[in-house]
């Protein structure tokens, strides 16, 4: 029963991030990856009750209401705020078009089946899926982070990376041990604070959070 | 039926007439009704009173009563055309079982046999409505060309995963293997290809985010825009032939993704009623779905239908690819 929810959960969350890709306006960034973190929090619930009932253990649980605190209500809160106190002139950010964007993607998917099929010890069937669609989360993270040109866009990239790598690593190893979450949330927060105020200061400086304009402060 | 003698048919071969019988009769009975319901839902959640629900009956009994015009310009296709959607609608019908409990043997063909007959009807619509030169009808085609080359290769791509997992591309035997999944929109592969079916549902049968069925406006239109210049018996089958249509996909998606067939332990004549009713039921379930989808979205612009022909190709190109992840292995 776990096990099925828990492979439906992967796809979902893969799912989420061709959603993402697919998203115009930073706000429906922003909610996109509110979704991807809450399926996320539930993949980690379901693991959490499954150790919790198996071996007595509490930690995936509390990772769990970690993530909701973190990556549901407080990092898409804060990007939210920065968003509401910068200036936008246009929206569209992107480098190719929707579509264009979404079969790369595609691409993605079978690049890292190929990559992952061949490896020794992940064998066929559930956790080579559950390990594809994570590790695929990782490459979109990536191409959403090199095709959207305004920061804010190019952040919640880096947070779908890093939303694929803990997924990865917590389907993989099936609960890593509390301090590494631990140091990976406080990792996280440390940045999304850093990139939130170089955010600000760059709509400060140059009235636009684009990063194209960086360009000219090459000599 | 090599041997017609009568008393010399076999018990099979009778079987699988009255079975083409049944499955004619219902398709031909509840297409009509599915617009209805449609229209209603929609009217009951704007606090409207609504047309009644058999008033597609009423109005293509009037359109039957009335003389077709035709324009002096149009040729042969223009006369042929209303025949040919419809025939080509009855024949996508033929080809999907109402009831996995309902297969007539005789019709074999599978779902690109299904896919291929509707283009052909599709064609032929395209083709009349260029034919009389109207303006409206040269903008309803080209764009109804437009939509179908955008959904058909995820039709075909859906479809063939769900063939890949039951190992044949007969759509009899894809509805009888899903029988024994269980609840296949719990399975991966199966949610993914069901999603992608829904809005390739919506978009062949010209419901909201992609054309709108009950306007007549010059920037909405696509379906309409083509059947503009018909009138009397001939709107009258192209009408039918679109109600029809739109329940053979209704048909598909509700059989391949909600099986009920195996709730029904005893076999017989008392299984087969109760499996149509059991399947009208599910249709009237997914007229629901279908119209409170149409209610809580918004008409796209004809630019934005590649990003939903895209969602929905990614959605059973994603569900091909679990199916390779999965090793390939039988649900």
């Amino acid at each position: 029963m776990s096990e099925n929810l828990l492979e439906t959960l992967s796809v979902l969350i893969l799912l989420s991030s061709f959603v993402l890709m697919a998203n115009k306006r930073i706000s429906s960034y922003i909610k996109s990856f509110r979704i991807q973190s809450l399926l996320i929090a539930l993949a980690a619930g379901v693991m959490g009750v499954r150790s919790l009932l198996d071996e007595g253990r509490w930690d995936i649980m509390i990772v769990c209401i970690l993530i909701v605190v973190l990556k549901v209500i407080y990092i898409p809160g804060l990007l939210n705020r920065t968003y509401a106190s910068v200036r936008y002139k246009v929206e569209k950010d992107f480098i190719l078009n929707i579509p264009i964007l979404v079969l790369v993607c595609c691409g993605l998917v079978v690049f890292s089946y190929f990559t992952l099929a061949t490896i020794d010890g992940s064998s066929q069937g559930m956790s080579n899926m559950q390990l594809v669609n994570s590790v695929s989360v990782i490459w979109i993270g990536l191409f959403f982070m090199i095709s959207r040109k305004k920061a804010l866009g190019q952040i919640i990239g880096f947070l779908v990376i890093e939303n694929g790598l803990y997924i990865t690593a917590m389907l993989a190893t099936q609960g890593m041990p509390f301090i590494v979450d631990l140091g990976i949330f406080i990792d996280l927060v440390t940045f999304v604070l850093i990139m939130g105020m170089l955010t600000f200061r760059m709509n400060d400086q140059f009235d636009s959070i684009d990063t194209d304009q960086l360009n000219n402060l090459k000599g | 039926m090599k041997d017609c003698t009568p008393g010399r048919i076999g018990n099979e071969a009778m079987n699988s007439i009255a079975y083409i019988i049944i499955q004619l009769i219902v398709t031909l009975l509840a297409a009509p009704l599915v617009g209805g319901l449609i229209k209603k839902v929609k009217a009951l959640t704007q606090k409207r009173k609504g047309a009644p629900v058999l008033q597609m009956y009423f109005d293509l009994y009037k359109l039957l009563q009335k003389t077709s015009v035709v324009s002096e310009v149009s040729s042969w296709i223009y006369k042929a055309a209303p025949y040919i959607v419809f025939a080509t609608a009855l024949a996508g019908a033929l080809l999907v079982p109402v009831s996995t409990k309902i297969v007539p043997v005789l019709i074999p063909g599978d779902f690109i046999m299904l896919v291929s007959i509707l283009a052909l009807g599709r064609f032929f619509m395209m083709a009349a409505a260029l034919d009389t030169a109207s303006t409206f009808g040269g903008m309803g085609s080209s764009r109804e060309a437009m939509i179908s080359s955008l959904i058909e290769p995820s039709i075909l791509v859906a479809l063939f995963t769900v063939g890949l997992l039951s190992g044949s591309t007969s759509l009899p035997r894809m509805m009888q293997t899903v029988q024994v999944t269980g609840f296949p929109l719990a399975h991966p592969v199966y949610m993914m290809v069901g999603l992608a079916l829904l809005i390739i549902i919506i978009a062949e049968t010209s419901r909201i985010p992609v054309d709108d069925p009950s306007t007549h406006l010059e920037l909405t239109m696509v379906h309409e825009a083509m059947i503009l210049e018909y009138s009397g018996r001939h709107l009258a089958l192209l009408e039918y032939g679109a109600a029809v249509k739109q329940l053979v996909f209704i048909t598909l998606f509700v059989n391949l993704f909600i099986p009920h067939d195996q709730l029904i332990p005893f076999m017989g004549f008392g299984a087969v009623i109760l499996s149509l009713l059991l399947y009208l039921l599910k249709v009237v379930l997914m007229a629901v779905v279908i119209a409170l989808i149409e209610v809580n979205t918004v008409k796209f612009k004809l630019f934005s239908i590649p990003n939903l022909a895209a969602l929905s190709f990614i959605l059973a190109f994603l569900g091909i690819l679990q199916f390779f992840i999965l090793g390939g292995y039988h649900v």
